[in-house]
Parts: C-alpha cells; sequence; structure tokens
C-alpha cells in the first residue's frame, strides 16, 4: 500500500455513514460547506438540464420559431413535430429505433465479453510480446477513424457485409475498442492481488479467477463500459452512415441528420422532436444502470 | 505496462502464453485483422497520392515535406495544443470535483448523477449546434446575462475568431459526464474504511481527499488524463458540427483532425490525410509516452 | 461464441488482403454490364442527398418506376449533405458505388475525370435532347457527358418585402440599378432600421464569383484551369468588406455566425439581412422559413454589363451514373425516367429545383405555388440575356465553395486585404487542381 499517510484500517463497526456526519457537532464551516455545495449542485444541475429541457420545448414549436428563441417556457404545444416526424422517413421512426437497439445491445455484449477478457490478460498474465501488443492496442485508440474508415470498408466489402449490421458488431466482440480495454485494466490493476493469489493456492485456474472473483468485483468498470458503449453507438453517426445503406437499416443518428439538409429547407421542429424520443432511451438506460455503478468493492466487503 | 513486478512475491516462472492466447484471442484476432491492416495501408498512403478515387502512386516523401509549408496545418496544431493544454485539465477537474461531492453522501445523488451525464448523452447532434449558437450568438443567451450585469456586447462568442475556439473549450468542458461516471465508479473501489480511520483521526475533508482519495485514485486518474488526451488529439465532432464542418470562422476551430477530413474527404487528397493522421499518431504517441514515463512517479498501483 | 467463429472467416477472407488493403478495390474498371437492357430482373442502388421532403417523393417516384418496369428493383439509399459525399467516396473507394448517383457541380468533374462516371452519351436509354444545350453542357466533363441535369436555377437577389414594408422603404426600380445604387440603398437599410435589419448578406459561393467574374468580362475557370484576374477576385472580396465595414451588411461575426448554420437559421430566413444573393429557386425554402415572408426577386445590380450575357442558368444538381454499374442501361433508364418522364415530373415538382427539361416544367406549371412561379418568371425573364455556359469546376476544385466563404472571412475580420485574399485564393485552388491533373 502506498498511502503512507493513513493509519491502517479500522474494522467497520456499525452503519457506514458519510464521515463528516460522525462529528459530534457541526461546525459552522461545515455547515456553510455545505450548503455551499448544495448551491454548486443546483447551479450545475441547471446549466447540464438547460438544453434538454431546451430540446423538449422546442420540440413543440412550429417550424420556424425555433431559431432565436432560447426560452424554456412553451408557449405552444405542436404535437404535429411528434406524429410527422415518426412518420416522415419512409420507415415509421421506430425502425430507426429498434435497428439502433440491435447494433446496441450487439455492441455491448461484444464490449463487455472481450474488452474484460483482454484486460484481464493485460493486467494479470506475463506472456511474450506483451509491451508490443500493448502498443498496438493504444494505436488503435491513437489513428484518426477517417484515414482507416477507406481500408475497414474494403475489408467488409470483401467480405460481402456492405449494408449489414456485422461491421458494427462484429469489431466490438474483437475488443478494438481500446477505450474499455485500458479502462478494464486499470479497474483490475486498481484490485488487490492477494484476491488471485489466494484463489490460485486454492488451486483455481485462470478462468475461474478471472470469472468468479474478479469479475463480479469489476461490476462498476463493466457497468461504465456497458453504459458508455450504449451511449456512444447510440450516436454513432459516421461509421452507421458508411456500412448501413438500405433505409430500412438506418439507425436513429443517420435518421436524424436525415430531416435536415442545409441547403433546403428542414423539418427542424420534426428533428427536434424525434431527438427528443431517441434521448429517452439512453436516460432510461442511464437510469437503470447507474446504481451498478456504485456496487463493488465497497458493498462487498473490501479486503 | 509491463511493470517488472517487485517485492517478494509468488514468482511465475513459466509465462502464462497459452492463457493469455484464450483471454487475448479475440482481441487478437480484431488487432491483425480490423486494426494492423488498415494501419499499415494507411501507412503505405502516406507515401503516395492516393485520391480515393484513383489507384495511389507512390511520392516518396512528398507529403511529409508538404506538411513544413502547410500553414493551415500548423494553425490547426496551434488550435489543437491550445484545446488540449486547457480543455483537458479543465474538464477531469470539474468532473472530478463533482465526483468527489457526489461520492460522499448526498441527498438526491441518484438524480445529479443523471442530471450531469446528460450533456455527455445528448452528443454532438445538430441541436447542440443549434444550441450553443442560441448561448453563444450575438444575441443568446450569455450577452443577455452579460447586459443584466450591466456588460453591453454585441460579440457572437462563437463567431469572433479571438472567442470561437473558447466557446468549443466550454463544450467540452460542458460534457464532464463521462470522465465523472469513471471517477465515481474508482472511488468506488477504495475501501470505506479508509476514510473512516482517517475521519477517526480527525482528519478534514480536504485532507481525507489528499491523503486517501487522490492517491487511491490515481490509476483511474491516469487512465482519465491518458485518454482524455488522446481523444482531445483527436476532436473533431464538436467543432465540425458548430462551425459547419469548416473550422471557421478564419480556421480558429479548424482542430487538426477537422483539417485532415477536409484533407481527405472534402480535398480527395486522402494520401496527404494519412500521412498527417501518422503525424498525429506521433504527437499523441510523445504524449502517451510521456504520460506513462511520468505515471510511475505519481500513480500507485496495488501490485 | 458463434460471432466469433463466424469472425474468423471473415479474418480469413480479409487477413490475404490485410497489407494491400485500400489498394485491391480502388481501381476504377469499367462497368461489366452492357449497354443494353437485360429483361431479367435487375438490382438498382440510388443514391442523393436532401432533407424528409426530398425523400418522400423520390421514394414515391420509384415506387412509380418500378411499376413501369417491373423487373427492375430500385433501392433508395438517402443522407445529408456533408454525410453523402463522405459515404459516396468511401464506397466509391471500396468499389461499391451505387448505380445511380446524384451529383453536384462542385464534385461532378472530380468524380467523373477520375473514372468514377459512366459516359452518359454512350447510353441510348437516356434521351437528352429535350434540354438545352447550355444546361446539357454544364454536364460535361471535357466533350463527354457525365451528369444529367435535373433542374436548373438562376441567380438573382432575393428580397423580404415584408421587412422592407416594416421599415417603410420601397425597392427603387432594379432593372437596371448600379452597384452604387446598390449599395446605397443596402446602407439606407440598415440605417433606417438602426442595424437591427440590415440590407444585405454578402456573398459567399462559387454561382456568385462566377457572376461577378463575368460581369468584369472574367471567368472563374478555364480550360480545366483556373483563369480569374487576381483583381477581379480582389473587387469580388472588396465589395463585401465595403458593406460590411458601411453598415450595409452585418457584422463580421454575426455574418460568420449564421454562414455555417442552415438556410433555416441565415440571417435572410430570421428576417436579420433583407435581401441576399442567392440562387432563385431556394426562394421557397428562404419563405417559409421567414415565416411566409413575402419575399421577391431582383435582378442583380450591373454596372453596365447589361447585354453582356453575363447570366446563365446552372444546374441545380446532377444524376450520374457509376462506372461500375453492373446495369449501367437499366440506370440510364431510370434517370431518363426521373428528368424526362411527366409522371415523374408530377411527382417530384420542384424539390430538386425548376425541371432542366422544358417539357416537364412547362407540364407541371399549373401546379406550381406563387413563389415558385416568381422564380420561374424570373429565370424566364432572363433568357434574352443569356450567355454561354460557364465551363464546370474542374477535377480538384471540390473545395471551391468553402475556400470562398474562408477568403471571404478573412477578408472581413480583417486578417487579410483583399489583395492577399485574391492571391491567396487563386494559389491554394490552383494547387489544387494542379494536384489533381
Amino acid at each position: 500500500m502506498t498511502t503512507d499517510t493513513i493509519t491502517t484500517p479500522a474494522t467497520t463497526t456499525g452503519p457506514r455513514t458519510p464521515p463528516e456526519l460522525r462529528r459530534h457537532r457541526p461546525s459552522v464551516r461545515t455547515r456553510v460547506f455545505r450548503v455551499l455545495r448544495q448551491a454548486l449542485m443546483i447551479a450545475v444541475v441547471v446549466v447540464a438540464l438547460y438544453p434538454i429541457l431546451w430540446m423538449i420545448v422546442s420540440s413543440l414549436r412550429p417550424d420556424g420559431h425555433i431559431f432565436g428563441n432560447p426560452s424554456l417556457v412553451p408557449n405552444t404545444f405542436e404535437v404535429s413535430n411528434y406524429t410527422s416526424g415518426w412518420n416522415a422517413l419512409g420507415a415509421p421512426f421506430s425502425t430507426y429505433l429498434l435497428n439502433s437497439a440491435l447494433v446496441v445491445a450487439g455492441a455491448i455484449v461484444g464490449n463487455l465479453i472481450s474488452c474484460s477478457m483482454a484486460a484481464y490478460g493485460f493486467a494479470r498474465l506475463r506472456f511474450r510480446f506483451q509491451r508490443p501488443a500493448f502498443v498496438v492496442m493504444l494505436l488503435m485508440i491513437m489513428i484518426p477513424i477517417h484515414v482507416v474508415i477507406v481500408p475497414q470498408y474494403v475489408i467488409w466489402a470483401q467480405a460481402g457485409l456492405i449494408n449489414t449490421v456485422w461491421p458494427l458488431i462484429v469489431p466490438k466482440f474483437l475488443a478494438t475498442d481500446g477505450f474499455f480495454v485500458f479502462l478494464m485494466i486499470q479497474f483490475i490493476r486498481g484490485l488487490p492481488k492477494e484476491l488471485d493469489e489466494a484463489a490460485r493456492i486454492d488451486g483455481a485456474g485462470h478462468g475461474r479467477i478471472f470469472c468468479q472473483i474478479l469479475l463480479p468485483l469489476m461490476t462498476p468498470a463493466l457497468a461504465t463500459t456497458a453504459i458508455f458503449t450504449f451511449i456512444w453507438t447510440w450516436n454513432d453517426f459516421f461509421s452507421q452512415l458508411i456500412y448501413l445503406t438500405d433505409p430500412n437499416l438506418y439507425t436513429v443518428p443517420v435518421a436524424l441528420r436525415s430531416f435536415v439538409d442545409a441547403q433546403s429547407q428542414s423539418s427542424y421542429g420534426a428533428m427536434f422532436a424525434m431527438s427528443v424520443v431517441s434521448v429517452l432511451p439512453l436516460v432510461v438506460a442511464f437510469g437503470v444502470g447507474q446504481k451498478y455503478l456504485v456496487r463493488g468493492i465497497a458493498t462487498t466487503g473490501g479486503k | 505496462m509491463t511493470r517488472r513486478r517487485s517485492g517478494p512475491r509468488v514468482r511465475q516462472e513459466t509465462p502464462d502464453d497459452k492463457a493469455a492466447l484464450v483471454f487475448l484471442g479475440p482481441w487478437l484476432i480484431g488487432a491483425v485483422v480490423l486494426v494492423v491492416g488498415p494501419l499499415l495501408a494507411s501507412l503505405y498512403l502516406a507515401f503516395t497520392d492516393y485520391n480515393l478515387l484513383q489507384d495511389p502512386n507512390f511520392v516518396g516523401l512528398d507529403n511529409f515535406s508538404r506538411m513544413l509549408g502547410d500553414e493551415r496545418l500548423h494553425h490547426s496544431l496551434a488550435v489543437t495544443f491550445t484545446y488540449v493544454i486547457v480543455g483537458v485539465p479543465a474538464q477531469l477537474v470539474v468532473a472530478l470535483a463533482l465526483a468527489v461531492a457526489l461520492d460522499r453522501g448526498m441527498r438526491g445523488l441518484a438524480f445529479y448523477r443523471s442530471a450531469f451525464y446528460l450533456p455527455s448523452m445528448l452528443g454532438s447532434s445538430v441541436a447542440i449546434a443549434v444550441l450553443w449558437r442560441l448561448i453563444f450568438g450575438q444575441a443568446g443567451l450569455f450577452n443577455g446575462l452579460l447586459g443584466a450585469v450591466g456588460i453591453d456586447t454585441s460579440t457572437s462568442w462563437i463567431a469572433d475568431p479571438d472567442t470561437a475556439l473558447w466557446a468549443i473549450i466550454l463544450l467540452h468542458v460542458w460534457t464532464f459526464g463521462s470522465p465523472m461516471v469513471i471517477f465515481l465508479a474508482g472511488l468506488r473501489q477504495i475501501p470505506r474504511e479508509f476514510y473512516e480511520a482517517a475521519s477517526t483521526d480527525g482528519a478534514s475533508p480536504w485532507r481525507q481527499f489528499r491523503s486517501v482519495t487522490l492517491p487511491l485514485l490515481t490509476p483511474i486518474i491516469f487512465f482519465n488524463l491518458v485518454l482524455a488526451i488522446i481523444n482531445a488529439f483527436q476532436s473533431f465532432t464538436q467543432a465540425f458540427v458548430v462551425s459547419g464542418g469548416t473550422g471557421g470562422p478564419s480556421d480558429s476551430t479548424l482542430f487538426y483532425t477537422l483539417y485532415l477530413y477536409q484533407e481527405g474527404f472534402g480535398a480527395f487528397r486522402m494520401g496527404y490525410a494519412s500521412a498527417l493522421a501518422w503525424l498525429l499518431v506521433v504527437i499523441v504517441g510523445a504524449f502517451t509516452l510521456i504520460n506513462f514515463w511520468a505515471s510511475k512517479y505519481w500513480v500507485h498501483y496495488d501490485d | 461464441m458463434r460471432t466469433t467463429t463466424w469472425s474468423v472467416r471473415a479474418a480469413a477472407a480479409a487477413g490475404t488482403l490485410a497489407l494491400t488493403v485500400g489498394l485491391a478495390a480502388c481501381g476504377t474498371a469499367e462497368g461489366s454490364g452492357g449497354t443494353e437492357l437485360s429483361g431479367g430482373d435487375v438490382d438498382l442502388r440510388v443514391t442523393w442527398w436532401g432533407g424528409d421532403a426530398r425523400h418522400e417523393r423520390t421514394q414515391e417516384a420509384i415506387d412509380a418506376f418500378e411499376e413501369k418496369h417491373p423487373n427492375i428493383h430500385v433501392t433508395g439509399e438517402f443522407a445529408d449533405w456533408t454525410g453523402y459525399w463522405d459515404k459516396l467516396a468511401t464506397s466509391t473507394a471500396g468499389g461499391n458505388s451505387p448505380d445511380v448517383i446524384q451529383m453536384d457541380q462542385l464534385y461532378l468533374a472530380s468524380y467523373a475525370d477520375r473514372g468514377a462516371l459512366a459516359d452518359l452519351g454512350a447510353l441510348p436509354q437516356l434521351t437528352t435532347s429535350g434540354l438545352d444545350d447550355p444546361v446539357l453542357g454544364m454536364g460535361r466533363s471535357g466533350d463527354t457527358l457525365y451528369g444529367m441535369p435535373v433542374s436548373t436555377t438562376a441567380f438573382g437577389l432575393l428580397v423580404n418585402q415584408d421587412v422592407l414594408a416594416d421599415l417603410g422603404i420601397e425597392l427603387p426600380d432594379t432593372d437596371t440599378w448600379t452597384w452604387d445604387e446598390f449599395d446605397a440603398f443596402a446602407r439606407s437599410v440598415s440605417e433606417k432600421s438602426g442595424g437591427r435589419t440590415v440590407g444585405i448578406t454578402p456573398w459567399n459561393n462559387e454561382y456568385s464569383l462566377q457572376l461577378a467574374a463575368r460581369q468584369a468580362g472574367d471567368e472563374l475557370f478555364a480550360d480545366g484551369d483556373v483563369a480569374i484576374d487576381p483583381a477581379t477576385l480582389e473587387q469580388y472580396f472588396q465589395r463585401a468588406l465595403d458593406w460590411t465595414k458601411d453598415g450595409a451588411a452585418q457584422s463580421a461575426s454575426q455574418f460568420a455566425e449564421q454562414a455555417s448554420a442552415s438556410l433555416d437559421q441565415q440571417d435572410f430566413a430570421t428576417g436579420k439581412t433583407a435581401m441576399i444573393f442567392s440562387q432563385v429557386t431556394q426562394l421557397t425554402a428562404y419563405a417559409a422559413a421567414a415565416g411566409g415572408a413575402n419575399v421577391t426577386i431582383a435582378a442583380l445590380p450591373a454596372d453596365g454589363a447589361d447585354g453582356s450575357g453575363y447570366q446563365y442558368l446552372k444546374p441545380g444538381m446532377y444524376w450520374s451514373v457509376s462506372a461500375r454499374s453492373a446495369h449501367p442501361a437499366e440506370a440510364a433508364l431510370f434517370v431518363d425516367f426521373m428528368v424526362n418522364d411527366p409522371q415523374a415530373g408530377a411527382i417530384l415538382g420542384t424539390e430538386r429545383g425548376l425541371p432542366a427539361n422544358p417539357e416537364i416544367l412547362a407540364s407541371i406549371a399549373d401546379g406550381l405555388t406563387d413563389d415558385e412561379k416568381k422564380a420561374v418568371d424570373y429565370s424566364d425573364s432572363l433568357a434574352p440575356q443569356l450567355g454561354d455556359a460557364p465551363e464546370i469546376v474542374p477535377n480538384g476544385a471540390s473545395e471551391t465553395d468553402t475556400l470562398i466563404l474562408r477568403y471571404l472571412q478573412d477578408v472581413l475580420f480583417e486578417e487579410r486585404t483583399p489583395a492577399e485574399a485574391a492571391e491567396g485564393f487563386i494559389d491554394e485552388l490552383r494547387s489544387a487542381v494542379d494536384a489533381a491533373k
């Protein structure tokens, strides 16, 4: 342990309460601190919530009354934006939501399996070419997509898989998202090694150590991966645009851009309405997923 | 990453090559087929005049010598460095501060966490571009606020070459949700007992933060820092949507990858764009190396 | 994991490519299909950019085409303007481009001269005789027809009459007005409104530059190269700078703020500018965005250039056929339907601009809205003074529009003088064209 400034952890007794509540009597300083903190939080909430509220209000305004109106007061209820937006693009908007959901589901499963396995390999195993392998993994994160998209497209075209969801899902099962591999490596390295070694002494192999010891402790990292994969894949425009050509396979971000054309009249009201619709799954996913962000070593008893 | 093991731990004489092959198998396939292939292809194209539509011709170092006199490239480097140097620390400090505040027993924690993450969920959609114009435009909210406190200005913050970059840096800081969530997950791995011990010793919240939180969080801080720098160098979408793909006004928001994209896809100079990509890899790689080197002195791993 | 075993197969297939990737498929071999209709079942892919109104109408036209030709199955693929070109470039590079491609003048030569487009003249299924020669000429690169013009537009001055009426100002006689008269009028708008509404949004695209050059007896491109005199270009930039400085136009930063926005958010659409130089076919969109404002079209100011034939009609967009299409004959048949068939004309209306085929335009004339009629009338009124078509944007110059905007902004923000900007613009554009040769 490298934290030399603290004393040995004491055994836990009694209910876990935030440390500052344990003080016998909150000092004036503490109370001021708490009020300030709450005020700051509320200010940040306002800044963070403003855009989504504005989007909702704008989605209820008729075209032509959206721009130049930053107000949050909903003075019109143009529900027709929702009905017309839902049906504006050939297929009902549910098609795009479902397509996106399919891609997202595949991506999440793929990332969870492949990235956690790769991370275990990097963090806990010692093998030949480990350093070059790690460098390659980082290179994957560093190269701009715009110069590898054409070679990658050629590969998928040769495999005859353009206009399918495979180019969007298969890479996730192959751990090409270096971000998450690296994320989980850092989490695994934060877990006490004694756990592994105790299990090894009990005769557990790598498979068991990984599945039974580390994975349960990695819940926050896995939840982070799932949530981020959800949100980033849901919002990923470029690769979905490139690989999906049949409008019946279009995903939400591709469809959303189709409302707006820089050179002609655009349906901004419909675009905002469908933007609101398409943010909802994200909000729900985050709301559901966030409780897993906080489970982990803290709730499993520590070491 | 293959840090030499220290201390009298259990020694493994045989490397885990076999297990590594299992755990890293999917990753290896992905790396070889989907990453190394396209990477080598782009490296080769960097020495050609590839224009996307015709066979590339080998042109030696032409693309690299062109970089020397390319004023827009030099300008985009300046823009990008400013963004990295200001935007990354600003975003991480905000994310860390809020994560710590949220971690420590707050009323309405789940609500705050979701609210704070909202801006990151919206992605860089067209709606955000419209919104940012509404806030930082000439007749925007921001000028309204300034007017309310007696500063009358008609600056369009988003369209003045002197301030446009700062409006985008602010947009970057505003999407602090992702690093915040990662910090939160990391904070949850810190055993509560440490805080309780420190608290019993009468350590102030600030001192607890300094002596417990920060040291134990360093692997996650390190992760966020490395990834934030890599991502900031590749920053594309925000400037793209806000400036309509131009990097304007007067190239004041011409991020490196935006320039690369304009060269590759706008002007069909994919050979040059590939060369630019590799220059970026060298720059980002250097930053990452420095980061890893420096991490020895401040990141604490439990191994 | 099923997916993994599956991807192993993909990996094996692709592994052989790993090193030569990017080169394998980017050759631009001629399409394998013949120029005869096959009679058998044929799948065609058609792609276009646009907003949702375009997608709906085009799909309807596709349905009508399929009904006429039951053996041809057409899949429409659409995207927004920026995404469209990224996708088209990638799929063309990957040897997988759609059969029928909506094309823009900025990119026509860049694709055609690099062998990506089929020679439409060699496809007898497409009738081109219905189009006027100057218009058709702008579908050619060299002497070969690569793009079938879909629509045409003229260029004029759009005027928001509601804004003028609010200010109590009347438009002077615009039939023969000079640039000085125009400048003075634009200034008067700004003065009268106290700066709330300004007279003009500075020009910033290729069409306006072409016309400004032609008024000066100059031209932007000749013999596939940049031909404009730096002095002409300097004057173009200088004029915009003068408008900005003397208040006839909005401030530089306000101009920049709206220049990167879509049409709906531009100052002219929101009523902050009274006039804008524009393709007249955008009148409908502007008027709608401005909440149904009364927008009219005035002639461009000119200093004694009337009668010199500086005006020309520009194809709004084209249909092209991929050089790698397996079914060029069917593709040409589809293009023919979209451009020459009255049924398609009735479905498509003026959504892509005024139909390039005069017969089709005549056939839908009765159904035009008032705003659309204004654009038609203006185009008709230009007929006597139309000159030869200019050379289209050459190979390598696809960024002409963005270059104009970038240098213009440098001028407006006074980071370059108009003379410096003219020189820089020409250098940059010329080297792009040279590099593509």
